[in-house]
This record gives C-alpha cells, structure tokens and sequence, in this order.
C-alpha cells in the first residue's frame, strides 16, 4: 500500500469513529452516555487533524531501524492498566472480607467493579503487552521494520480507547452483561477498527520479512489476532435500541447465546491468554536464555493442537445446563485433550533451560518465565480436571473456579508478561540492563507468595463452599444455610486480599524499577578499551 | 431449522467435521516431521539468537 493510500484509509477509518463519536454526544441522553461520546470525538477528532497533516506533508524519510517507539507507549499503557486493574481487584477482595468498604455507593458495587478489573487486567495489561511485544518480536524475527507507519498507532490508541470507554461505562451502568465482552455495541465498534488495523498491519510487516521462514512465535501472535477477530465480531452481534442509548439486545436469544458467549470466552482465554502469551515465550525464553527452543517442532505441532483444540472446549462452561448433553461431553473431551498440547508446551519451555538453568538462580526475568511456565502446566491440568463433568458438580459456581482464573492470570500470563518486559525494556529503550535486580527478584518473590497465598485461599474455600452446599439431611433438607456458607469463608476471604496486596505491591516495585530502567543512562557505545582505565585510589 | 433438518447437520458435522479435523492435523505433523524438512526448523531455532540485524 502507498503512503497516500494508507493515510486515506487511516483518515477514512478516523472519520466513521469520529461521526460515530458526534453522533453520541448530540443524541446521547444518559451523562455517561454523551460523555463517551466526548471521549471518542475528541480521541477520534485530534487522530483525524493529524492525519490530515501528514497527507499535506512530504513523504518523511523513513529510517532503516526498528520502528520501536510505539513499542514504548505501549509498555507505558501495559503498566498503567496493569497497576490500576490490580489495585481495583485487591479493592473488591477487601470489600469481599469487609463489606462495609463499598461505602453503600452504587457505582462501587462488585457487579459494577469486577469488570473494571477484569477489563483492566485482560486488555489493559495483558492485551497491551501483547501489542507491545508482537510489534517487538515481528521486526526482530522478519528483520523488517513494522509495515506502516501510521497504523501502529492507530491500533494501539484505538485499543486503548476501547479500553477505557469500557473501564469508564462500568462504574456508570454502561454494559452487556457478557463476561469479558461487556462493552456495549459503539465500543466494540471502535475494537473492531483497530483490530482489523492491526491484523493488516501484522501480515503485512511478515509480507515484507527478510527471512524465508516465519519463526514460531508469530504464528501464536498472528493465531490470537485472527481468533479475537473472530469471536470479537461474532459474540457482540447486538442490535441497538437507539442512538440516544447505549443499551442493544444480542442476535442470539436463550441457549444459543449462552454458548456464543462461552464459544467467546474460553477461546479468548485460549487465544489471549495463552495462544498470544506462547508466542512471546517462544520468543524471549530462548532470547533470554541464549538458548534455542528445545524442540523448535514441537511447538508447531503444539500451535496446530491448542489451534484445532481450543475451539471446541467453551461448552464446558455451560455443563447441567440447557445445552445439549453431546455438546457438553464434546467439550469436556476437547478439554482433556488438549492437556496434551498445553503439556508439550510446558515441556518444551522447561527443556529449553537445559543448560541455563544458572540464569534461573541469577537473573529474575528468567525465573519470571520458569515460574510462568509451572503455572501454565498447572492451569491446564487444573482446566483439563474442571471440565469434566463430575468434577464440575463440585466446581463450578464456587471460588475454585476463582482460584483456577487466577492461577493462570497471576501466575502464568503476568509472569511470562514481567519476564518478557524485564528483558525487553532495556533493548528498546537501550539501556546496559534493568535499573535493580535485587527489586527485580523483591517482585518475583512478593508476586510468587502473593499468587500462592491467593490459590490456595481460593482452592480451600471454593471446596469448602462446594460441601456445604451439598450436605444434607436424612430428610433431604440443607444442612446449611446459604449465608452460613458466606460466614465461612471469611478467613479465606482475608487470605486472598493479603496475597492480592502482596501481588500490588510486587508489581508496584515492578513499575517503579522500569521507570527507573527508563530513565537510566543509556548504553555507551564505546569499547572497553576506549574508555579510560579504572586507577586505584591513591 | 425444522428438527430433521438440524438432525441432518448434526450428523454430517459430527462425522465428517472430525475426518475433516484430524486430517488437517495430520497433514500438518506430517508437514512438520517430514525428514527433509528438517534443516527449515535447525536454522529457524537460531534465528532469534543472534544481533537480529534489519534488512529491510
């Protein structure tokens, strides 16, 4: 594609969401309604102006490096979103144990915050650290500068635009109610832009590669774009009731959306959570370690396994529901399938340590990444075990379910995440090494007790509520009421907020030492023998 | 969707969607495993070892 062409598309594209945006404000009814509008006219207004000055300017000179500095507002939003979704998940674990925290403000209620965290933490952190490190890992591995100048940032300021309409509308009421997916239809608009954007721009930077082969972790990123395209556009077929409202209805009705939803949900585990934080691990573990992938083919035959695999598994979600029967047991029968897969990743990270596993001792991004890799293969074994039927009658609607999200979140996609930035700050921002190991290894340690403490609070009170409700008399009445089983949990409830707390604090120290990498001193480009020799004191 | 029509769907995605799966996948670990391609994996595996100069 041409420059002006790219720019037209780009303008055109900022234009729709800028109408889309003047059309809220002036219809819009509710505050927080025409607010948003505000929002996606000014965000969507400011990128048209810009546009429209690079098509009056001559064609810049483009440099032959790296396109690197996207790459580092990315790692700044990664961080932020990061920080905040953190400190609003330990706020709901604390009002968990102390409910009196809510303040009796209706904006503050769990059903309102809970999707701030989840959002803020599954697309603000993870989904902009994806964003970060896919752009990081398709120059390096093409030796090709990203395809577009432009539409880096269109994708990465409409992403996080979407993001923060979500993040804002929550406290306000805005949402579809679809777990993951609660944006309302004008927002998933603006994802569906940005996503098409960096879909394009993906392919198209692989399409100008230096190398004959595409390396292995970019099938998993350019997998996780083409599934989130997918499940994006097809869960949040809404109808709008009206312009002045952000309320719409979804295409499907009954059952049939109950399993859109979850086709939806798993899958954007399978392929954010994981499918996209495999590829960064394929990436900077060997990177990291000087090591190669222990079985480079392995991990194709394991991308073509979670890839067929995943697909089939959401059903699992909806066992004892009206789905179904064979649609439930298909699902259960993908889910322990595709242990096999998922195990010969974990393998296969593990094994490419062989001869490093020093460096697990020495440097912290890499016992970051081992430590991600042991959740990961607990996750999916705890995954594979939860979806089997009978075992779900114990599970499912208790806190184990918490606790096993939350083993992958913390431990697996979080650490692989802070490993990978520890390693990849200093590159692009070229700085000799990280500003402290010694905080780099307090967050390893505050985030691993952290994350322990929390599952197994969730482990001890997901099965204890899971008993409790299933006692029952000789008569077949309950033994306990429903609001004993909440007074139980009381111990496990201040558990979890501790390990969360501790889990804030890590990153806390995480963000202060990559602001402090950052604004380090840079690598010196003189040799050893350059510089001037160190004399002894007199 | 009448009930025979869905029972009809139901059956074909049921056999053939599998044969349909397992043979892509197999054709893939075949694509993966076959012994000549073996030298295309041995120099990907390096590829991100070394400086990662850009070419283009």
């Amino acid at each position: 594609m041409t420059r002006q062409l790219e720019l037209n598309v780009a303008l055109l594209a900022t234009l729709v969401v800028f109408v889309l945006g003047i059309a809220i404000l002036g219809f819009g009814r509710d505050i927080g309604y025409v607010l948003h509008g505000w929002i996606i006219a000014g965000t969507a207004g400011w990128g048209a102006m810009y546009l429209i000055n690079r098509l009056s300017d001559p064609a810049p000179s483009i440099p032959l490096e790296y396109k690197d500095d996207v790459i580092k507002w990315g790692v700044l939003a990664c961080f932020v979103w990061g920080v905040f979704g953190f400190t609003i998940g330990d706020v709901l674990a604390w009002q968990l144990t102390i409910p009196a925290f809510n303040g009796d403000m209706s904006w503050s209620n769990f059903g309102r915050i809970r999707p701030m965290h989840t959002t803020a933490v599954i697309f603000g952190f993870g989904g902009n650290a994806l964003i970060a490190t896919s752009f990081y890992v398709v120059q390096r591995t093409s030796r090709a500068r990203l395809a577009s100048e432009t539409a880096p940032w269109l994708v990465l300021i409409g992403f996080n635009l979407f993001v923060l309409l979500a993040v804002t509308g929550y406290p306000m009421g805005i949402t579809q109610s679809k777990e993951y997916a609660e944006p309302e239809w004008y927002a998933d608009l603006i994802l569906l832009v940005a996503w098409v954007g960096y879909l394009w721009l993906y392919m198209a930077t692989l399409a100008r590669r230096a190398e004959p082969h595409i390396y292995v972790a970019n099938w998993y990123y350019l997998g996780f774009i083409v599934v989130i395209a997918m499940l994006h556009v097809v869960n949040n077929l809404a109808v709008p009731v009206s312009i002045a409202y952000p309320k719409s209805y979804p295409l499907f009705a009954g059952v049939q959306d109950a399993m859109t939803q979850w086709w939806y949900g798993h899958n954007a585990v399978g392929f954010l959570l994981t499918a996209g934080f495999l590829g960064m691990m394929y990436y900077f573990l060997p990177k990291a370690a000087g090591r190669p992938i222990y079985s480079y083919r392995m991990s194709i035959l394991g991308f073509w396994g979670i890839t067929f695999l995943y697909l089939w598994a959401g059903s699992h979600h909806l066992h004892y529901t009206a789905l179904p029967d064979w649609v439930q047991y298909l699902g259960m029968s993908m889910s322990i399938i595709l242990l096999v897969p998922s195990w010969g990743s974990v393998f296969n990270g593990l094994l490419t340590l062989n001869g490093a596993w020093d460096k697990v001792r020495t440097d912290p991004a890499i016992r970051f990444m081992m430590v991600a890799i042991l959740f990961y293969g607990l996750a999916t074994f705890e995954g594979s075990f939860l979806a089997i039927r009978p075992v779900n009658t114990l599970s499912h609607y208790t806190d184990w379910t918490v606790g096993h999200v939350h083993a992958g979140a913390l431990g697996w996609v979080a650490f692989i995440t802070f490993g990978a930035m520890y390693k990849m700050v200093p590159w692009i921002w070229k700085r000799e090494g990280t500003y402290s190991l010694r905080l780099e290894a307090w967050h390893f340690w505050l985030a691993l007790s952290g994350t322990l403490i929390y599952v197994g609070a969730m482990w001890n009170s997901g099965i204890t509520q899971s008993l409790m409700w299933q006692t029952y008399q000789p008569s077949g009445a309950f033994t306990y009421g429903f609001i004993d089983t909440v007074d139980a949990m009381r111990p496990y409830y201040t558990a979890r907020a501790i390990g969360g707390l501790l889990y804030l604090i890590g990153a806390l120290i995480g963000a202060y030492n990559i602001y402090m990498t950052v604004n380090g001193p840079r690598v010196t480009s003189q040799d050893a023998d350059a510089r001037p020799l160190a004399r002894p004191a007199e | 969707m009448t009930p025979e029509t869905h029972d009809a769907v139901l059956v074909f995605s049921k056999t053939w969607g599998a044969v349909y799966l397992s043979v892509v996948f197999l054709l893939a670990a075949l694509w993966t495993y076959w012994p000549s391609r073996k030298s295309v994996y041995d120099k990907a595996e390096q590829s991100p070892l070394g400086n990662e100069e850009i070419r283009q």
